[in-house]
């Protein structure tokens, strides 16, 4: 009597190995299916190229967008034995019939800090569409960067000027200078007019303006004096800053290095792993290829 | 019915046990050092693209060390013939032709043919360079000789032949030798330039102008796809003889003009 009902337990046994087999296979093949999705297996594409000096910025499976919207990826970055880059890029079939052959290949930043992107600049209208193996015209746009390092390098002499005419104490002493020389030109307009010139009218102008100009300058002189007073507050401002903060730097570099080799060891792991690997080039030495060209002799 | 559902049971572990083995794979274990010399030639490499020559022959000196410290002889062959083409770039033939020397000379250490073969036509086209027709033909044909199998340079070598004997006047040699490297190198875009416009010359050289000006033509469409200014001009001069030869003056004048301007940039 046992022996039937061990084998139903088998039969049982063996009905959800099979429905464990089959979903565990169902489970594989839907990731197949979309990674296949999202590596653009399925949608018609065609390769053109664009060449460059130098491969910086630019890496496989980069996104290639026209007017804001993606229409392909960069396929594959390879070094040419002239020492120049070539990029295959995957343009979607569909929407082919928007860029002409002279479109020009941009590479440009999304945002401040954000991912690079090549963008497909559109041509004129009227020339053919590009087609299979079609070569575009490529130029680098300028990324935040770039646009700050020049704004820096414009305000550099501004600054230096800024700092050499306030450190100099020129102003100050000038006004000083100018204060003292009033106060006695007034003086001696005073003993001219005892000496009876009295009724001058334009002296009296004369001496109404050295008034306006003994009152004006102080004021100035003070001003100038505020000034130099918060350039020289922000000055020790920044000075106790660092002094505070200096504590903290070695640490702050060696906890960066660590959180830095952290991550090329986790990228490491991520690159050795079965499911990735083939998206990493691999790690082997590379020979620079021969290039068989020879200048002519000179006449 | 025991015995079926044993054997249905081991089918099923067995078909488990292939699905995880294609998984894996095995990764070749490698040394510490020699991860070490794998990430200064990449560091390199990528500085060579860059142009950042001397940045470049400095990284790949690193690696070279570490292989000569570790006695990885593909590492050496493959460091020290980038070394050579890097020294070539910087315009220090001299140094250059040391690292060659390194591996022809090389009694006490083996290396595999293909890198031989690299060394030797990289050796030939120094020699070439400086006018040196007896060394430049004894190198090409030591490459020749150790391009036996798994060799990907034939093209190369064939231009170099073609080089040789445009140097040496002899247009039908440079027209074999061109055809050959030409259909060798249907793949290799920048090679099949060089062909073309080694075939381009000779032609010239045989008064065929009309066949000279389409060769010249046909290379300067590859050399402006690759963008090298260098070739480009002398494609442009090429086409410029081609078309004086057929009596076209102001084309020919136009395409020397072309040429004048490139030549102004500086660029190679």
């Amino acid at each position: 009597m046992k022996l039937p009902n061990y084998n139903q337990r088998l039969l049982s046994i063996e009905k959800r190995t099979k429905r464990f087999m089959l979903g565990a296979i169902g489970v594989m093949l839907l990731v197949l299916l979309m990674i296949a999705v999202k590596q653009d297996y399925f949608s018609r594409s065609t390769a053109i190229f664009f060449f460059t000096p130098n491969a910086q910025g630019l890496s496989k499976g980069m996104a290639v967008k026209f007017i804001g919207f993606k229409v392909g990826s960069v396929q594959e970055v390879s070094m040419q034995p002239n020492a120049t880059v070539r990029v295959k890029v995957s343009l979607d079939d569909e929407y082919l019939h928007l860029i002409g052959q002279d479109a020009k290949a941009r590479l440009v930043k999304e945002a401040l800090v954000g991912e690079s992107v090549v963008e497909i600049i559109p041509g004129s209208q009227q020339v053919r569409q590009v087609t299979q193996n079609s070569v575009l015209e490529f130029e680098r746009g300028q990324d935040a960067s770039t646009v700050v390092e020049n704004l820096a390098a414009q305000l550099q002499p501004i600054l230096n000027d800024i700092h050499q005419i306030t450190s100099s104490g020129d102003i100050q002493q000038t006004l000083k200078n100018l204060n003292l020389a009033s106060g006695s030109f007034r003086e001696t307009v005073n003993q001219y007019t005892q000496l009876g010139a009295n009724g001058n009218k334009a002296m009296d102008r004369i001496n109404s303006s050295l008034e306006t100009l003994d009152k004006a300058i102080p004021k100035l002189v003070d001003k100038a004096d505020a000034t130099l007073d918060n350039v020289q507050s922000a000055t020790s401002d920044i000075k106790k800053m660092t002094t505070d903060s200096a504590g903290e730097i070695p640490a702050l570099v060696r906890n960066t290095n660590a959180l830095v080799q952290d991550g090329q060891e986790t990228l490491g792991g991520v690159k050795k792993s079965w499911l990735l690997n083939g998206l990493f080039p691999p790690s082997e030495e590379q020979l620079l290829p021969v290039d068989g060209y020879v200048a002519p002799k000179r006449p | 019915m025991e015995g079926r559902v044993g054997f249905r049971l081991n089918i099923a572990i067995l078909c488990g046990l292939v699905l995880l083995s294609a998984c894996s794979s095995a990764e070749k274990v490698r040394s510490a050092r020699q991860e070490q010399a794998t990430e200064f030639n990449q560091r390199a490499q990528h500085a060579f693209q860059r142009g950042e020559y001397q940045a470049a022959a400095d990284l790949y000196e690193s690696a070279l060390q570490l292989h000569v410290a570790i006695e990885n002889v593909d590492g050496i062959a493959v460091n020290s013939l980038n070394l050579a083409r890097t020294n070539q770039m910087l315009g220090k033939p001299v140094l250059a032709q040391r690292y060659l020397d390194l591996l022809l000379n090389d009694k006490a250490l083996t290396y595999a043919k293909p890198h031989l073969a690299a060394a030797a036509v990289q050796k030939s086209l120094l020699r070439l360079q400086e006018n040196d027709m007896v060394g430049a033909t004894a190198w090409v044909e030591k490459a020749a000789g150790y391009c036996v199998s798994d060799c990907k340079i034939t093209g190369v070598i064939d231009n170099v032949r073609a080089s040789i004997a445009l140097h040496a006047s002899d247009a039908d040699k440079v027209l074999y030798w061109g055809e050959r490297a030409a259909s060798a190198n249907r793949d290799e875009p920048l090679e099949r330039a060089n062909a073309l416009r080694l075939l381009a010359s000779a032609r010239l050289m045989k008064g065929e102008a009309d066949v000279a000006l389409r060769l010249s033509e046909e290379a300067l469409v590859i050399d402006k796809a690759l963008g090298l200014p260098e070739k480009i001009r002398q494609d442009l001069l090429s086409a410029a003889q081609a078309h004086e030869k057929l009596g076209q003056l102001e084309q020919a004048a136009q395409c020397r003009d072309r040429a004048a301007r490139i030549a102004a940039t500086a660029l190679k």
